[in-house]
């Protein structure tokens, strides 16, 4: 028998390492939570809510908050009331130094800080009009991430997952890569089983003192206890089919015995994960041409096109939630030349991964989302640099059955704020789900006597941006 | 009783919250038209150009907590306290601000002087502000009716026992737990299952009593005495049990679940709590004296209001308080009113939860949307603790905006790592801090702005500079605030202090803390109230709300704690929410014995043990899990207790039974926890984010005028930020898994992976899942192969034959001989294993094949389910 075939299925491998026994429970889950899953395996895929565009998701999150005005939401009007004072007075409206020009077919308007993704306009949506409630950066970046900044809720990768299980039984099925410090929440299940959170795959990025060292963080990716120090593979499955000799052994005595099944599964996925998942980030077996794509071995594109690159394998694979982070996007102050760096760092990577997508015909049902926490201001407090702006920035979905070339929703004239069709992270939160063929009313979670739901009771679906 | 930090003088914000502030005058004379149009006219609009931008909902923020955005946002105030104290110019911190004196706003430029003017003649006429939102009355929709109602409600009637009806299976029955729960197989048709076997039951009672299975020598005896009387076999084996010390290790971390116990603030900016390890002995100390629980609650919730009669117990019971005090908190908060909010939130909804059952926090925002209660009751308690400062400790710096103090003790037991601070070295600590925090005025301005900055260019090192700085300062302030003026260490502890000035809190409107309408009485929630209970004006009414919850006329505080007590020792809680007692919970499967239970609680002077006792000496104990069609396909679920649960040991059960198997488990308690050594700091990734000592004292020493410290201190950071193996949670440790350090966003991974209660919730029942990390975990982790190792070396020295090698390793970790069916699976395994590389000594490869074979046991399920 093969056991390192990562084609097998679960259901396959145990028919065939063990005499038939009765419904497979991945997860035992607590007495609260059975009666929601009453032992069915909840990593299994499930039938969405209704017919879904996306399958899956490929979360790009740029975390410090990229300037909108600068790249992707053009304000002719900022140049014209350059040096007046804001909304609120005190400190001068700054003009974005960059040009803007209108790319694709679509006429899309995207600063040149976007050479190569710019050359994407036709697939992207850009939502023009997003606001959140939070104007720091950890509170807005929980909000975006699980709805709500003040209590410790499921994050929407977590949602995700139990919404709708996943396809590769030798993977998780949400992997958070490089993913930054201090943001077990943004990961983590909460209140869902634990089976639903997020896996950490890579160097966390520190916050620290010593955060400022460029370059240090991406110093290849891990995962705790993935290979064993002392034994060969083939010690290891020796050692495997004793303990799981031993379980069915149990299993035989106790006959009804959802946790002893929940076991011997989660040894058998392991044992896979071993093999495919230090396989599946090895990216040495790309061609020279894909690499290359993504920007991979060049000085500025390397680590974040490798973490795309990876991206893409994990969602080939099957995984249904995969997002990757990229720091640094703070620009208080040096927005002239941190800004372009940072732009430059993601512009190669993101515009090769959607390419990549597109020619293994997956960009149609993956969904892809680049954003931050919130935007920055229009006005410039510190000279060369712009404040936090929570009240209108700007994100963007491609492929997962949005329209492309696309703009919904604006800000007033100098970008401060969401006027028209405006986005609140809440909505976006509806989309995405409803992409992935989950009504965001209906996926809820019985917990603390209520059901609960990402969107809490709020969430509009933008319609206009569905393809 | 507080210990002020005063060396915290950080240049740009040094103030202490101010509690209560939000109570505002109550009766509003109409403002003259003058007034309002002298506000209009000359007020508002510098307001709107000059201030709104940085302190207002609609700006970028509510900087430093302060709104002017109206009336009461400015009589409440920001951090530094209020903005406007109508007449009173030298308190006003506007005014202060205006006139360039401690605070500088505008911050670039003043105001005219004509403006100046303006102000001074507002104020002084008592700051007539028509930006009011005051005067709003919530009126609840829930009437006295609906409440008087609800108190029929099953659970908000007070508990009363019932003889048990006569059943079929009396000659079955035991005591009256078994009467109880056999009159209900009757109605359901089901028959009790076998008493289950001793071998079986002993390892039971070990895991649920103590955390730990027995050893071969205890399970002989009882197996012994269970041949003889099981009666008396299990009576002996209990009473053993529970004067162990591991028992208040196994049902004190069982109280830590629910009272979201963690060493450090979690959320986004992770800081240590470094005495939180005091509340975590009480409660292990508690329930091993067999603590009276209502008195263990009332500490808890006011044990700083108890009187004592000495200084030993009056410091036990201001520790308790630190059950208020430990819960996750975000610090990064820049408005204290909202922190403060929040905070009384989050004590409100652990307290309720965890002691009645019931989710009082719902009302926050409005009435309790299933249960009787109104937001007004809500803010009823808010008001009591308003009234009552929260001492977590911590070090203002950029991302800790809310420090508070700490309670010193009464006692001399300071954290060991807290060393003596001579004279001398005082002195240079505070002139070192001064000048740090010269230099960090002097980076910020830098920062802020590169070009007029000495340095020039030093855009990202000014950066650095002040990261590093503000850093250095909170370390070296941390330092200074562990000892007293002599330089002794003192010894502190988290907890509550009642405020000098207790005041009613005004509602907030959808919870909303610049939407403040109506003050609300203190008091209590009022459905679960049999008569109506008045308040002493003039105190907090915490101690009578400790009281309140521990009278016998409370009806779900005793049934609360049973319910939590029969769930860790049957499987099944009769209400299958723990904390959810309510009309949207579940009704109980046996309401007669949660109540036969809850009068029983009371009456033994709510003892826990013998709680326990009459639960594990009931027949019902004692029942078999072995499977049996008919028994299944009548209760699937089990909810009428026919048979025993199989149940997966928890995540402490497993890592401290791999510890006592292979012989290296530490059962002393530790000193203090890891998490105290660390001190007040950060925790990053790898431990805590300091600044390394040796770059400390470089930075710090008394040459560091001589050489240039700041490029050294960074390179020592950059080593330390780099070494992948500086995870200090993950150092080796033997002791019990109560003690391993909790930080909430850096869980020891052995507990992590086994479904570890989240520490920032409230936890009543755990999650048991079985997932491929778990896995990963035991086949390749090397503190568990360390443990295997050790397993083998004793199977070495206790013999030289491999088969009763075998035999002893089946013994020791399943406590039953294998089966034959067993051996023949390992001898199959030891086959296999000797195929391997013959590089390898014979004898090595002999020792590591059993090593993977005792690995192969503890990996299995066997292991680590209860049957």
């Amino acid at each position: 028998m093969n056991f390192d075939s990562p084609t097998f299925s679960r259901r396959e491998l145990l028919q065939t390492a063990s005499a038939g026994f009765g419904y497979l429970a991945f997860a035992g889950l607590s007495t609260a939570a059975s009666d929601q899953e009453s032992g069915l395996n909840p990593l299994a895929p499930k039938a969405p809510h209704f017919k879904a565009s996306a399958k899956r998701v490929i979360f790009l999150c740029m975390q410090g908050g990229p300037s909108h005005v600068d790249t992707f939401d053009y304000k002719p009007q900022l140049a014209t009331d350059a040096g007046k004072g804001g909304k609120y007075g005190g400190s001068k409206l700054m003009p974005s130094p960059w040009k803007f020009r209108q790319q694709g077919k679509s006429g899309l308007w995207i600063s040149d800080l976007f050479p190569e993704l710019g050359k994407h306009a036709d697939e992207l949506s850009l939502i023009r009009s997003m606001h959140c409630d939070q104007p720091t950066h950890p509170r807005a970046m929980t909000q975006m991430h699980t709805g709500n900044a003040q209590f410790i809720r499921p994050s929407l990768g977590a949602w995700t997952l139990y919404g709708l299980g996943t396809e590769n039984d030798s993977m998780p099925g949400f992997i958070a890569l490089n993913p930054p410090t201090a943001s077990a929440q943004s990961f983590g299940s909460a209140f869902l089983p634990a089976i639903f959170q997020g896996t950490k795959v890579g160097r966390p990025q520190g916050r620290g003192p010593g955060q400022a060292m460029r370059g240090a963080s991406n110093s290849g990716p891990q995962l705790a206890d993935i290979s064993n120090p002392r034994q060969s593979k083939q010690s290891q499955r020796n050692q495997i089919n004793l303990i799981q000799n031993l379980n069915r052994q149990k299993l035989e005595r106790d006959v009804q015995q959802s946790d002893v099944e929940g076991v011997i599964e989660s040894y058998e996925l392991a044992f896979r994960m071993q093999d495919v998942l230090p396989d599946l980030m090895d990216i040495s077996k790309e061609s020279e041409k894909t690499m290359a794509m993504y920007g991979i071995n060049e000085e500025d594109t390397n680590d974040f096109g490798r973490q795309c690159l990876m991206a893409r394998r994990f969602v080939e694979s099957g995984v249904r939630f995969v997002e990757v982070t990229h720091g640094n996007w703070d620009h208080h102050q040096r927005l002239k030349t941190e800004l372009p760096e940072n732009c430059r760092e993601i512009d190669k990577p993101i515009a090769g991964l959607l390419t990549d997508l597109k020619q293994r015909g997956l960009l149609k049902d993956t969904l892809v989302i680049w954003g931050g926490e919130f935007g920055r201001s229009p006005d410039a407090p510190n000279g060369d640099g712009r404040d936090h702006n929570h009240k209108g920035y700007t994100t963007w979905m491609a492929g997962g059955g949005v329209k492309g070339g696309f703009s919904y929703g604006s800000t007033d004239e100098h970008g401060y704020q969401a006027v028209e069709d405006k986005c609140h992270v809440h909505d976006w939160h509806a989309t995405i789900l409803h992409l992935l063929g989950l009504d965001h009313e209906q996926l809820t979670y019985r917990y603390a006597g209520r059901n609960f739901r990402l969107t809490d009771v709020a969430g509009n679906v933008i319609d206009k941006i569905i393809a | 009783m507080t210990a002020k930090p005063d060396f915290t003088t950080i240049a740009v914000f040094a103030s202490v919250l101010s509690f209560g502030s939000i109570a505002l005058g109550q009766t509003e004379k109409p403002l003259s038209t003058e007034s309002v149009q002298f506000f209009e006219t000359k007020i508002r609009p510098v307001l709107v150009a000059q201030c709104y931008r940085c302190h207002s909902a609609d700006g970028q923020g509510i900087r430093g907590g302060l709104s002017l955005e109206h009336k009461d946002a400015m009589l409440s105030g920001g951090e530094s306290g209020p903005a406007i104290v109508p007449g009173n110019l030298e308190e006003s911190i506007l005014w202060n601000a205006i006139n360039y004196q401690d605070y500088k706003m505008p911050p670039k430029t003043p105001l005219p002087r004509a403006v100046i003017e303006d102000f001074r003649k507002w104020i002084e006429m008592g700051a007539p502000d028509p930006r009011v939102s005051s005067g709003v009355v919530i009126h609840s929709n829930v009437t006295p009716e609906d409440i008087s109602k609800g108190k029929d409600f099953w659970s908000f009637k007070a508990p009363v026992k019932t003889e048990p009806k006569s059943s079929q299976h009396s000659n079955w029955a035991v005591t009256d737990i078994d009467r109880h729960v056999a009159q209900l197989w009757d109605e359901h048709a089901l028959e009790p299952a076998n008493d289950a076997e001793p071998a079986t039951l002993v390892r039971r009672l070990f895991f649920d009593l103590i955390g730990l299975p027995p050893s071969v020598r205890e399970l002989d005896t009882f197996v012994a005495n269970w041949r003889s009387n099981p009666e008396s076999a299990i009576s002996l084996t209990v009473d053993d049990l529970l004067q162990r010390p591991q028992y208040g290790e196994r049902w004190g971390r069982y109280w830590l679940d629910v009272a979201r116990y963690a060493e450090s603030s979690g959320k986004e900016v992770d800081m240590t709590f470094p005495n939180a390890w005091r509340y975590r002995n009480y409660v292990i100390d508690s329930f091993n004296n067999d603590k009276p629980y209502d008195q263990f609650v009332r500490e808890q919730i006011a044990g700083d209001l108890i009187p004592a009669k000495e200084d030993k117990q009056f410091a036990e019971q201001l520790i308790a308080t630190g059950f208020l005090a430990i819960g996750p908190k975000a610090l990064i908060e820049q408005n204290p009113r909202q922190f403060q909010a929040d905070l009384i939130d989050e004590q409100i909804d652990t307290t309720t939860r965890v002691i009645l059952g019931v989710s009082v926090a719902c009302a926050r925002c409005h009435d309790h949307k299933f249960d009787p209660i109104p937001q007004t009751d809500y803010y009823a308690l808010a008001g009591i603790f308003q009234s009552t400062e929260t001492l977590f400790g911590g070090m203002r710096s950029q991302r800790n905006r809310q420090p508070s103090n700490l309670i010193i003790l009464p006692l001399n037991d300071p954290n060991p790592n807290d060393k003596p601070i001579s004279k001398t070295e005082l002195v240079s600590l505070k002139k070192q801090l001064e000048e740090r925090e010269k230099e960090y005025v002097e980076a910020r301005r830098a920062q802020r702005q590169p070009e007029k900055s000495k340095e020039g260019t030093a855009g990202r090192s000014s950066f650095l500079s002040v990261a590093i700085l503000d850093q250095l300062i909170a370390q070296i302030s941390g330092r200074m605030n562990t000892v007293d003026s002599d330089g002794k260490p003192m010894t502190l502890c988290m907890g509550v202090q009642a405020s000098d000035r207790p005041r009613d809190a005004r509602l907030l409107v959808r919870g909303e803390i610049d939407q403040p309408a109506q003050e609300v009485k203190r008091g209590l929630v009022q459905v679960l109230c049999k008569d109506q209970i008045k308040l002493p004006p003039n105190t907090t009414g915490r101690r009578e709300f400790a009281e309140w919850l521990t009278s016998r006329d409370n009806p779900l505080t005793a049934r609360v704690m049973v319910n939590r007590i029969w769930q860790h020792l049957i499987g099944n809680a009769i209400v299958r929410e723990p904390e959810n007692f309510g009309a949207s919970g579940p009704a109980p499967s046996h309401p007669a014995l949660l109540d036969y239970l809850a009068v029983n609680f009371m009456d033994s002077k709510w003892s826990v043990k013998h709680m326990i006792r009459s639960i594990v000496t009931s027949r019902v104990y004692r029942l078999s899990s072995a499977f049996d069609g008919a028994r299944f396909e009548a209760d699937s679920e089990n909810v009428y207790v026919a048979r025993a649960n199989i149940r997966r040991l928890d995540a402490e059960a497993i890592r401290d039974a791999i510890l006592a198997i292979s012989g290296q488990l530490e059962l002393n308690r530790p000193k203090a926890s890891l998490i105290a050594s660390f001190g007040t700091t950060l925790i990053g990734p790898n431990g805590p984010a300091m600044i390394p000592p040796t770059a400390l004292a470089s930075a710090t020493g008394s040459d560091s005028e001589k050489t240039p410290g700041r490029p050294n201190m960074m390179n020592a950071i950059r080593v330390g930020g780099r070494n992948p193996n500086a995870n200090p949670f993950e150092a080796p440790n033997y002791s019990r898994s109560v003690y391993l350090p909790i930080a909430r966003n850096s869980l020891p991974r052995a507990l992590d992976v086994f479904d570890f209660a989240e520490p920032s919730m409230v936890v009543g029942s755990r999650e048991t899942s079985s997932t491929a990390d778990q896995a990963l975990f035991l086949l390749n982790n090397p503190f568990v192969l360390e443990q295997c190792d050790a397993l083998a070396r004793q199977l070495v020295r206790m013999s030289s034959n491999q088969s009763e090698r075998i035999s002893k390793a089946f013994t020791l970790v399943f406590g039953r001989p294998a089966t034959q069916k067993e051996l023949r699976a390992a001898a199959d395994f030891f086959r296999k294993a000797d195929d391997g590389k013959k590089t390898v000594a014979a004898e090595q490869r002999v020792f590591q094949a059993l090593s993977q074979f005792c690995q192969a046991l503890l990996c299995s399920a066997e292991f680590r389910l209860i049957n």
